[in-house]
C-alpha cells in the first residue's frame, strides 16, 4: 500500500474516531494501536508502553504540571482576584483594558514557561472568569486566553525551540531572540483586537439596554480615585515577587529551566500561605486536585500524542508528505507557502514537538538551499504551529481551555479563537515581507550570523 | 525487498553533508542497496524522529527497530555492562578503541550483545572534550567547586571525586543553563559539542584533537531478530558494508575534533590540548573511582574491564 | 447548551449505576480509593516542586551536586499523572470532542456513549497489560535509569502499571453501570 493511502486512512481514522466523542488521549493511542498491529513488526507492540514512559518522563516536558500549579496557586485563591481588581482599577478607563491586562499576563508567563498549554491554564485559571464577571463574552474570554497562551512557545524559554535550533543546527540564543520582535508584534495585535472586540461588546450590551434596561456587567462604569488606585498596588505585590523570584532564578543562572518550574510552584503556595493564610490541607486540596485533573489530561494527552507521532513516523506519513512537497521543485515562496500548510494541517492531530521532529528534517535542507534564514524560518514555523494549538480537533490550548470553563460551548470557544488565528497569519505575512521584525534583535545582539 | 529502519538521534543533514554520524548511516544505506541490487535499503529517521533515544536499543532488542547509531552506554541501565562505552580514560585514543574489535575484549562484547539481541556493525569511536563558561577545565585540580555536566554516571564520579559539583540535566536544556550560569561547563562528544552551539557561551574548550581521555564507543548496531531474518548473501553485505564503513567513521571523528577547536578559536574562545601528563592524571582518578564502581556491579562488568586494561597504553 | 453545534468534553448520559446494586457498592468503594490516591498525588507534587528548589539551594548556598533531584521530581510526577488518571475518568474529565452529541438521539447517544467506553475499556486493557510485563522485564534483568543516581525502573514503571488497571477498572465500571441503568429500566 502505497504512503499516501497509508496517509489518508491514519487520518481519516482519527478523525472519525475522534468525533465519537472517545477522550482524545485513548482515540489517539487506539488508532495507534491498531495501525501498529496492521502495518508494523509484531514486536511493536511490545514497546507501546516504553515508548510513552520514555517520551513522558523528561523533566523538560514534567515541568507542565509544575507550571499548572503555580498558575493555579494564584488564580484559585484569592490572590488571582486580588490581583485582577487592582489591574481593573488602573485599566477600567481604557477600554478592553482587562483583556490587554490578560495578553501582556501570558507574555510575562511565557518568559518563564516553555510551553503553551501551561501558559494558558496559568494565566486562564484567573482570567477566565474574570473577564466574565465584568462582562466579556465566553468566546471573547476564551480566545484571549488561548491566543495569549501561545505566546509561551514563541517567548523564550521554549521547548519547541530547543528541538527546532537542534534539528536546524542553528544557534538557540538566537532563535530565543529572534522570537521575541513577533512575540511582541503578537502582543500588540492580540491587545488591539481586545480593544475593537469590547468597544463591538460594549456598543451592543447598549443597543440592549436601551431596548430593554436590564444592566450587563460590561457598562458598569465604576471611577476610582488615585487613592483608591495606590490603595490597589499592594495587591499585585504577591504576583510581582513570584514573577521577579522566578525571572531572577532563571535568567540570574540560579535554577536550570525545569527546576524554574518547581521553584515557581512552591514560591506560589509559601506566597498565598503567608499572605492569604491558604495553607491548611482543606484550602489547598481544591487547589492540588484542580492541577491534577488539569495536568493528568493533558499529560496523558502528550504521552499518547508521542505514541500516536511514533506509528506515524514509522509509517513514513509526516516525512512521505514532506518529500512529496520537496519534491514538487517549487518556486521559493511557493514552497516556503506548501511546507506552512504541511505544518497547518499536521498541526490538526498532532502537537508542535512531533511536527518539528518528523518535518525538520527533510523541509529544512530545501528552504536553506532557496535561501531562506532558518532562523526566520522558525519562529514562522512556530507561529504557524502555535496556530494548531488552539483550533480543532488536536488544539491543547483549547481542551485547557474548556477545563477551566467547562460552561462555554465549544462553538463559542472557537468562534473566539478565529480572529486571533487570523492575527496570527496576518503575523506570518507581516514576517514574510519584513522579516528583519524577527532577525533585528538577535542581529543586534550577537551581531550578523557567520554562516 | 528489505526496507531497514535506522534510528539515531543526531541532526539529519545528506550523504556528503551535516553531522558525520547521520553521514555514515546514509553512505551505509546507499552501499547497502547498490552491493544487494535494491534487495536492501535503508530509511533514515534523524534527530529521535522515530523514537526517543532512549527506546532505541530495547527496540532493537526487541525486533522492533532494525538498526540505529547510538552510544552503547545508554543502555547502561538495562545492561550495566555497556557502560563500559563510555568509561574516563579506559581508552585514550582512536588506535586503541578501534583495536577492540580484534582483541579478546571486543570479541567478549560482541557476544555478550548477541546474547542480548544486538549486533554490532560499524565500530565508531568519537573523543571528547569540555566546553567551559568562564574558567577552563583542564586539568584534575581546575574541577574544584565547578557546575558540570559530566553526562554520564561514569564522569560524574570522576568529576565528583575531583571536588566538582555535578548537576544533571536534559541535553535540551544544556545551551540555556550554560547561558544564564546555572551550568559552568559540559563534557560531551566533540561534534555535539557544536552541534548544541555551546561555542557562543564558552570561554574555553577543552579539546580532544591531540589526546583525550575521553571517548565513547557509538557503534552502528542492528537488532539480531532483524538480522538473522536476511539471507546469507544479505548478511555478508551487511557485514562488508559494516566494516569498510569503520576508517570513515574514524576519520570524520578525527576531523571533527580538529574542526571543533576552529569552531571554538572563531568564536574567541581559548583552546587547550591534553597531554601526556594530563591524561594520565584523569585516568588514575578513573580508575580509583568510575573503574572501580563499575568492576564491582557484576563478575561479567569485572571480566571486560581487565580484558579491556590490556588494550590499553 | 447549543443542540447542533459540536461539544467537548459533556457526555449527555452519564448514567449512575442503580443504588444499593453490587456496582454501585464497588463504585463508592473506588471513589474512595481514588480520594485516597489523590492525596498522595497532590503531596507527590508539592514534593516534585520541594525536590526541585532544594536543588536550586543546595547548589547555591552548599555548591553540592545535584545529580538526582531532576529524576526524583520526575519519577514523582509520572506517578501522580498516571495514578491519578483513574480519579479524573471518573469525572469523565478526559476531555473528547463530542461531535454527534447534538445530532444523535437519546438512545443514539447511550450507544455511542457504551460503545466509546467499551472501546476505551480495550486499550486501556491493553495498555495496562503492557505495562505490567515491562515492569516485569525491569524487575527480572534489574534495570535502572541510565544516570547517575540510577534509581531502579521498576518504581515508575510499576506507578504506571497500576495507574492505568485502575484506569481500566474504572472505565469497566462506567460500562457496568450503564448496563446495570438500562436493566432497571
Ligand atoms: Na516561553
Ligand atoms: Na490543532
Amino acid at each position: 500500500m502505497s504512503t499516501l493511502a497509508v496517509g489518508m486512512m491514519y487520518g481519516g481514522a482519527t478523525l472519525a474516531i475522534m468525533a465519537s466523542g472517545m477522550p482524545i488521549a485513548l482515540a489517539l493511542g487506539t488508532v495507534a494501536v491498531i495501525f501498529m498491529y496492521f502495518f508494523m513488526p509484531a514486536a511493536s507492540l511490545d514497546t507501546v508502553t516504553q515508548n510513552v514512559y520514555e517520551e513522558l518522563a523528561s523533566i523538560t516536558l514534567l515541568a507542565i504540571p509544575l507550571f499548572i500549579l503555580k498558575g493555579a496557586a494564584i488564580g484559585k485563591s484569592k490572590a488571582g482576584q486580588d490581583l485582577y481588581s487592582a489591574m481593573h482599577v488602573w485599566m477600567s478607563r481604557i477600554p478592553g483594558g482587562l483583556g490587554i491586562a490578560n495578553v501582556f499576563a501570558c507574555a510575562l508567563f511565557a518568559a518563564m514557561a516553555g510551553s503553551s498549554p501551561a501558559t494558558c491554564s496559568a494565566i486562564g485559571s484567573a482570567g477566565i472568569p474574570e473577564m466574565r464577571k465584568r462582562g466579556y463574552s465566553g468566546g471573547f474570554a476564551a480566545g484571549v486566553i488561548a491566543a495569549g497562551g501561545t505566546l509561551g512557545i514563541l517567548l523564550p524559554p521554549s521547548i519547541t525551540m530547543i528541538l527546532y535550533a537542534v534539528a536546524a543546527e542553528q544557534s538557540l540564543g538566537r532563535l530565543f531572540l529572534a522570537g521575541i520582535g513577533p512575540g511582541l508584534l503578537l502582543v500588540v495585535l492580540f491587545a488591539t483586537y481586545a480593544v475593537m472586540k469590547f468597544k463591538a461588546e460594549y456598543a451592543a450590551a447598549q443597543r440592549a439596554y436601551a431596548a430593554d434596561p436590564a444592566q450587563h456587567p460590561i457598562l458598569s462604569q465604576e471611577r476610582y480615585t488615585m487613592a483608591m488606585r495606590f490603595g490597589a498596588l499592594p495587591r499585585v505585590m504577591p504576583f510581582i515577587v513570584l514573577l521577579s523570584g522566578v525571572m531572577i532564578a532563571l535568567y540570574g543562572g540560579y535554577a536550570t529551566p525545569s527546576e524554574t518550574a518547581g521553584l515557581g510552584g512552591i514560591l506560589a503556595l509559601a506566597l498565598i500561605a503567608l499572605i492569604y493564610g491558604v495553607w491548611r490541607p482543606t484550602d489547598l486540596g481544591p487547589i492540588l486536585e484542580s492541577t491534577l485533573k488539569e495536568s493528568t489530561m493533558l499529560m496523558l494527552i502528550i504521552g499518547m500524542s508521542l505514541l500516536y507521532s511514533y506509528v506515524m513516523s514509522y509509517l513514513h506519513i509526516s516525512q512521505g508528505a514532506a518529500q512529496a512537497i520537496v519534491a514538487m521543485q517549487l518556486s521559493r515562496w511557493l514552497l516556503l507557502a506548501a511546507i506552512l500548510v504541511l505544518v497547518v494541517v499536521l498541526g490538526f492531530f498532532l502537537p508542535p514537538v512531533s511536527i518539528i521532529l518528523m518535518t525538520a528534517p527533510i523541509v529544512l535542507p530545501p528552504l536553506k538551499a532557496t535561501g531562506f534564514d532558518l532562523i526566520w524560518f522558525g519562529v514562522v514555523m512556530t507561529i504557524v504551529m502555535e496556530m494548531g494549538l488552539i483550533h480543532p480537533p488536536v488544539g491543547l490550548n483549547i481542551f485547557v481551555i474548556r477545563n477551566i470553563a467547562p460552561d462555554i460551548p465549544l462553538r463559542d470557544v472557537i468562534w473566539g479563537t478565529l480572529p486571533f488565528v487570523l492575527l496570527m497569519a496576518f503575523a506570518v505575512v507581516l514576517l514574510c515581507l519584513m522579516p528583519s521584525i524577527s532577525t533585528w534583535l538577535p542581529n543586534l545582539v550577537m551581531g550578523l550570523p557567520s554562516r | 525487498a528489505t526496507v531497514l529502519k535506522i534510528s539515531h538521534q543526531f541532526p539529519g543533514g545528506t550523504a556528503t553533508e551535516g553531522d558525520f554520524r547521520d553521514r555514515l548511516c546514509r553512505r551505509f544505506a546507499e552501499l547497502v542497496s547498490e552491493r544487494s541490487k535494491g534487495t536492501l535499503s535503508a530509511e533514515i529517521y534523524p534527530g529521535s524522529s522515530l523514537m526517543k533515544t532512549n527506546a532505541q536499543f530495547s527496540a532493537m532488542r526487541k525486533g522492533a527497530l532494525d538498526m540505529s547509531l547510538i552510544p552503547i552506554s545508554y543502555a547502561g541501565g538495562d545492561l550495566p555492562e555497556l557502560n563500559i562505552g563510555l568509561m574516563p580514560g579506559l581508552v585514550t585514543s582512536y588506535e586503541e578503541g578501534l583495536a577492540w574489535k580484534t582483541r579478546p575484549i571486543g570479541q567478549e562484547l560482541t557476544k555478550f550483545l548477541a546474547a542480548k539481541g544486538v549486533v554490532i556493525v560499524t565500530w565508531i569511536w568519537q573523543a571528547g572534550g569540555a566546553a567551559c563558561r568562564s574558567r577552563p577545565l583542564v586539568d584534575v585540580a581546575d574541577a574544584k567547586g565547578v557546575k558540570v555536566r559530566g553526562g554520564s554516571r561514569e564522569m560524574d564520579l570522576v568529576l565528583q571525586a575531583a571536588g566538582a559539583s555535578v548537576l544533571s540535566l536534559p541535553s535540551n536544556e544544556l545551551y540555556a543553563a550554560m547561558q544564564t550560569g546555572a551550568c559552568d561547563a559540559a563534557l560531551t562528544s566533540s561534534t555535539s559539542l557544536t552541534s548544541f552551539r555551546l561555542e557562543e557561551l564558552a570561554k574555553h574548550l577543552t579539546s580532544g584533537r591531540a589526546r583525550s581521555y575521553w571517548f565513547m564507543l557509538e557503534p552502528l548496531v542492528m537488532s539480531k531478530a532483524a538480522f538473522d531474518r536476511l539471507s546469507a548473501e544479505e548478511r555478508d553485505i551487511i557485514v562488508a558494508v559494516g566494516a569498510e564503513l569503520e576508517e570513515f567513521g574514524r576519520s570524520a571523528a578525527m576531523q571533527d575534533d580538529v574542526r571543533v577547536a576552529k569552531v571554538y578559536e572563531a568564536a574567541g574562545a581559548t583552546v587547550h590540548d591534553l597531554d601526556d601528563r594530563l591524561v594520565q592524571a584523569w585516568r588514575a582518578l578513573a580508575r580509583d573511582t568510575a573503574w572501580k564502581d563499575y568492576a564491582n556491579k557484576n563478575e561479567n562488568c569485572a571480566r571486560l574491564i581487565k580484558l579491556a586494561m590490556e588494550v590499553g597504553s | 447548551m447549543s443542540a447542533h453545534g459540536v461539544d467537548l468534553g459533556h457526555p449527555v448520559v452519564v448514567t449512575a449505576a442503580r443504588p444499593g446494586s453490587l456496582t454501585a457498592r464497588i463504585v463508592s468503594a473506588m471513589a474512595v480509593l481514588n480520594r485516597t490516591i489523590i492525596v498522595f498525588c497532590s503531596i507527590a507534587l508539592i514534593a516534585a516542586s520541594a525536590i526541585l528548589s532544594y536543588s536550586v539551594a543546595a547548589r547555591y548556598f552548599f555548591n553540592a551536586a545535584t545529580y538526582w533531584q531532576d529524576e526524583a521530581a520526575v519519577f514523582l510526577l509520572v506517578g501522580s499523572t498516571f495514578m491519578s488518571t483513574a480519579f479524573v475518568q471518573s469525572n469523565r474529565g478526559h476531555i473528547g470532542i463530542e461531535a454527534l452529541t447534538g445530532y444523535l438521539t437519546r438512545r443514539g447517544n447511550a450507544i455511542r456513549t457504551f460503545l466509546v467506553d467499551l472501546i476505551s475499556l480495550l486499550f486501556c486493557s491493553f495498555f495496562a497489560w503492557k505495562s505490567w510485563t515491562l515492569l516485569h522485564e525491569a524487575w527480572v534483568d534489574g534495570q535502572v535509569s541510565g544516570s547517575t543516581w540510577a534509581p531502579p525502573l521498576w518504581i515508575p514503571y510499576s506507578l504506571m502499571a497500576t495507574g492505568m488497571t485502575l484506569m481500566t477498572l474504572q472505565i469497566a465500571l462506567q460500562l457496568a453501570s450503564q448496563v446495570d441503568g438500562w436493566r432497571s429500566k
